[in-house]
């Protein structure tokens, strides 16, 4: 776990359920401040889930650790879309 | 919030601290002190500092304060007119003969859930059910603290255990035998038939088409023999590990079971767009960067995978029946190689013989693991009826989630066909059930006598869980037992099962030791009174899920751990309080003492240290400065 400058900076933010699959949950964050999916493994609940539920959560603003782009990332990338020589 | 007597009593060397405002002339009494349970929070949003000349509750008590002091200030001496003198009794000098009679301290590993966090409670017991909620610290609100803590509890505990249980003679009974027969490979190749030769195993060539005609939301699939010399190569996120099995005669569970030895079965997928089943982000990688080699879960060094690509139709990679195709499929190729297995007719290369016995006379203890059951890619197959197989076995998500009895056998046949793929270095895969360690070792204990395992599915909804956890409650209150271990894979909103399983059982006056990856990033979302003895699975050395395969599950150092709590619990042993902060030396110093006192040497597992840094995990999460 990397150090993070602004690791204090956490705010309180709310969003809307509006998309509930069998393995994820899909929320959009309120004010137009983008989406958010996670197993539903990762989200509490009291009551069945609904779309169009209002949840809350605290969050900080993601920061970028490094100036390189990691280079394994890349790879893998590129990886996925190749075609494997050795299957049948 | 003012104390109790009881509280009083049990903290009666621990420093007094007013816990609201009082005038001169107040004689102190237990409603006028706060609850040392709270202090590490208060010291740490900086709203108390107890300083060595702060007064115990014992001197307090009785005494009339000659000045006004407000609330949170720590009682001093010449805030009193007398104070009663100190006792020595502190905890340190009372146990201390107790070590020295007895040589030295025997240690438990565990870990303590605090629940303090972002909100402090203060609760006024004059006013009548006053409460007041204040936030303590915004920064205190991103993770619940879960704390660890060393258990040193003096010899003597742990002597009585093992008096006690050697000086029953307990009351041997098998009740059922299972033999694996092991059949070893050394090449896989494809050919015109799936057949077993020697030490050869060939898999059909045409088999692809016939396993994707099987289910309708296949649309194709491939699949690719990994050899050792193949481990550099890219893979995409593996999905679940599988031992190849099959019975021989009986049902599963008991009987005789053949496996092949250095060949599993490795299940990745997408959908036709390309997404990953199960896609949250990446795991996928250069193999032997991944996969930490020889976890119970994860494929060992030198094994040969059969690994499928299944890809299924657009759209139902995060639905139900898209993951469990995926595993359908892919168990065709497996079926098949079983059928060849069967008609093996060479003698096995070895046998091993797994006989479950119940020991009438000793402590009878019960093993919950918590699986997960919230939806797709949170389910598993109980009870199929081939080890690992698909047909016959039950989601516990259609189950209901409700405890499930198993047999230690049947967990270690293959009785549960995980479908979990999430959090790859905590998840529990299908081969990990199949060589279970603690499973292993509490059926293996002389001084225990396992009852069961009972898998409890983990439901997405608190009423959900609860359900299911008072069903476990009532079960374990039948079964009568003296002690339960508590295991749950990943973390998440499991872990609030995780807390009300420790409840119900605890409550029930049964010692519960509990065992999570928890550490940094797998802080417990819950807690309560009863999780006092907790191991955690944590391996990696920054606390984290670092994605790589199966590196913070369970292993047997930790069966070993939980055991050895288990033990010095039931008889009567209490737990000391938990560190602050999680701290991975706390383990280690606890192997060594149970090392020392046991005479025993426990092999820490390697974590991902050993293995060749991926630039990935070099650049995200193991700068220089951070490795050590």
């Amino acid at each position: 776990m990397r150090e993070l400058k602004y690791q204090s900076q956490q705010l309180y933010m709310e969003g809307i359920i509006v998309g509930i699959q069998d393995g994820a949950v899909t929320m959009d964050l309120k004010g137009r401040l983008g989406t958010l999916k996670v197993p539903r493994r990762m989200l509490v609940s009291d009551f069945e889930l609904e779309l169009g539920q209002e949840v809350g959560f605290m969050m900080g603003h993601p920061e970028v650790l490094d100036a390189a782009p990691c280079q394994q990332y890349i790879e893998n990338m590129r990886e996925k879309t190749k075609e494997d020589e050795n299957c049948v | 919030m003012s104390i109790t007597v009881e509280t009083a009593k049990e903290h009666a060397n621990d420093p007094a601290v007013s816990c609201c405002r009082f005038e001169a002339g107040t004689v102190i009494d237990v409603a006028n002190l706060e609850d040392p349970a709270i202090f590490p929070d208060l010291e740490d949003s900086g709203l108390l500092e107890i300083g060595e000349d702060c007064l115990t509750i014992e001197q307090v008590l009785g005494a009339k304060l000659i000045k006004t002091i407000d609330a949170l200030t720590p009682l001093k001496a010449d805030m009193f007119d007398s104070v009663k003198a100190a006792t020595v009794a502190t905890e340190e000098v009372v146990e201390a003969p107790v070590v020295e009679a007895v040589q030295a301290p025997v240690a438990t590993a565990v870990q303590q859930t605090v629940t303090a966090g972002n909100v402090l409670k203060i609760k006024i017991g004059e006013g009548k059910d006053i409460e007041l909620e204040i936030p303590m610290t915004v920064q205190a609100g991103a993770a619940v603290a879960t704390e660890q803590a060393t258990v040193v509890a003096p010899l003597a505990q742990e002597a009585p255990v093992a008096a006690a249980l050697s000086a029953v003679k307990s009351e041997e009974k098998v009740v059922r035998n299972l033999t694996k027969k092991h059949y070893k490979i050394s090449e896989v190749k494809i050919g015109p038939e799936t057949k077993i030769d020697g030490q050869v195993l060939y898999i059909r060539e045409d088999i692809c088409k016939d396993a994707v005609d099987s289910d309708d939301l296949v649309v194709d699939m491939k699949f690719e023999v990994i050899t050792p010399d193949m481990y550099n190569k890219y893979s995409e996120t593996f999905m679940d590990v599988q031992p190849i099995a099959t019975k021989e005669e009986g049902e599963l569970g008991h009987g005789v079971t053949r496996v092949l030895d250095d060949v599993i079965m490795v299940v990745t997928g997408t959908d036709e767009g390309g997404v990953q089943i199960g896609e949250f982000g990446s795991s996928e990688g250069i193999i032997d960067r991944n996969v930490m080699w020889g976890r119970p879960g994860a494929p060992d060094k030198g094994d040969i995978f059969v690994k499928t690509e299944v890809v299924i139709k657009a759209g139902t990679n995060m639905e139900r029946p898209g993951p469990l195709a995926a595993h359908k499929v892919s168990d065709f190729i497996t079926q098949e190689i079983r059928n060849a297995l069967k008609a093996v007719t060479r003698e096995a290369d070895s046998v091993e013989e797994l006989v479950q016995k119940r020991r009438k006379g000793n402590k009878k203890v019960v093993i919950v693991k918590e699986i997960m059951g919230q939806g797709a890619m949170h389910d598993n197959l109980i009870l199929p009826v081939e080890p690992v197989g698909v047909l016959g076995g039950k989601p516990n998500v259609d189950l209901g989630n409700v405890p499930v009895m198993l047999a230690p056998t049947e967990v270690l046949d293959g009785g549960i066909h995980a479908l979990t793929c999430i959090g790859p270095a905590s998840k529990e895969t299908s081969r990990h059930y199949w060589r279970e360690p603690l499973v292993q070792m509490a059926m293996h204990d002389e001084e225990i006598d396992l009852c069961g395992v009972i898998f409890i599915g983990s439901p997405q909804v608190n009423s959900e869980k609860f359900y299911v956890s008072n069903r476990l409650g009532m079960i374990v209150e039948a079964l009568d037992v003296d002690g339960a271990i508590i295991t749950t894979e990943g973390f998440g909103n499991n872990h609030i099962d995780f807390a009300s399983h420790h409840e119900q059982i605890g409550m029930r006056g049964i010692p519960v030791v509990g065992m999570t990856f928890s550490a940094n990033q797998g802080a417990l979302v819950v807690g309560n009174k009863y999780m006092t003895h907790m191991v955690d699975l944590n391996k990696s050395s920054q606390g984290i899920e670092n994605e790589i395969l199966s590196n913070n599950t369970l292993c047997k150092e930790d069966a070993m751990r939980a055991l050895t709590m288990l033990k010095a619990s039931m008889a009567g042993e209490t737990v000391k309080a938990a560190e602050r902060k999680w701290n991975p030396n706390v383990k280690l110093n606890n192997v060594d003492t149970i090392e020392n006192e046991l005479d025993t040497t426990l092999e820490l597992t390697n974590n991902e240290q050993t293995l060749e840094k991926s630039k990935k995990r070099l650049a995200i999460y193991e700068t220089e400065e951070n490795v050590g």
